[in-house]
């Protein structure tokens, strides 16, 4: 465990993890942000949270899914940034395994607002966030000489 | 030890602390993007639930399932109904076939039927074959058994719907 957390490859790791989940999480919110209405209609679907709070909710998560998108991206603070989509990934994990539990026949939401076909919450949804989820703590934890716009300007700094 | 572990900690607490910055000010721009820019803004509370559940028609009647080799779907007195929409009919259909797209969320209407009920017996049908999308739930099973269900009899539905009929008649070609 020590040999692999000293391995000299995590900063490039990281860097492509890192990369890798800004993309997903940027391409996530262009629908969320552009149709608000739609994803409130898809957290409704969820039958989780309360009626008050499914707007804000529709209106704010997508805006901090696009700031951790960018963040990850250009480096700066990408450790709370990665964070942040651990405990969004964590959120949508919950979310997905009591609708299946509750047998809701339904679309993911996760990019768009898509037929239930072509989109269906199930098994490999919970594989796919989940395996998100291990990549951004692999990013928290692991990451410690983040490559990006913080290194450069601490870099400069020194 | 003592000192690797305070600083894992102390890492953790600056990226709890930068997650916790990020998300207030984006869910703030969030917000006032909402508030002020938006084309479509969302009603910050929700006044009336959303409607999540949409209630289908569940149709009643009997439908027999009929293989696209059945030679009963090419017969002279079999009326044929196409359930596709229109764009699907307009591309392709069984010649003779008469278009009624099925809908799950609105029932077909009454005159519709009545249309169809009129025109297999001036055609002297002796039955009425639906085909549709040959998805699962087929479009052209649901709508035979409607039909079904208000009243026509011999009704059947083909198997795996056009695209069976296509490859059946023509091979897949358009």
């Amino acid at each position: 465990m020590n040999r692999f957390s000293k391995w000299r490859g995590h900063p490039w790791l990281a860097l492509a993890v890192r990369v890798y989940l800004a993309g997903v999480f940027l391409f996530a919110c262009v629908h969320k942000i552009a149709n608000p209405s739609e994803f409130a209609m898809d957290i409704a679907t969820y039958d989780i949270l309360p009626l008050v709070l499914i707007n804000p909710m529709a209106i704010c998560l997508p805006w901090v899914e696009l700031g951790a998108g960018i963040l990850l991206l250009i480096g700066y603070r990408s450790k709370g940034a990665a964070l942040a989509i651990a405990g969004m990934m964590f959120m949508f994990l919950v979310a997905i395994i009591l609708a299946l539990s509750k047998d809701i026949e339904m679309s993911c939401g996760c990019f768009a607002s898509q037929a239930m076909e072509s989109d269906p919450i199930g098994t490999w949804t919970v594989f796919r966030d989940s395996s998100w989820l291990l990549m951004a703590v692999y990013v928290i934890i692991l990451d410690r000489h983040p490559m990006g716009i913080e290194t450069w300007m601490n870099a400069r700094r020194s | 030890m003592h000192h690797r572990h305070a600083r894992s900690t102390r890492g953790i607490g600056h990226a709890l602390c930068d997650a916790m910055i990020m998300t207030a000010i984006c869910s703030a721009l969030g917000l006032a993007v909402n508030a002020w820019i938006h084309p479509h803004p969302l009603k910050l509370i929700a006044d009336k639930p959303y409607e999540t559940m949409v209630p289908c028609p569940v149709p009643g009647g009997k439908a027999t399932a009929l293989p696209c080799t059945d030679q009963r779907l090419y017969a002279k007195d079999s009326f044929i109904i196409d359930a596709r929409d229109k764009a699907s009919f307009d591309a392709w259909n069984v010649k003779g076939s008469m278009n009624v797209p099925f809908d799950y969320l609105d029932p077909t209407p009454p005159e519709m039927i009545e249309q169809v009920a009129r025109k297999a017996a001036s055609s002297h049908a002796r039955r009425v074959v639906v085909y549709g999308d040959g998805q699962d739930p087929d479009t052209g099973e649901q709508l035979a058994k409607e039909i079904s269900g208000k009243g026509i009899k011999n009704v059947f539905f083909v198997v795996g719907g056009a695209e069976a009929i296509r490859s059946k008649v023509d091979g897949g070609k358009p």
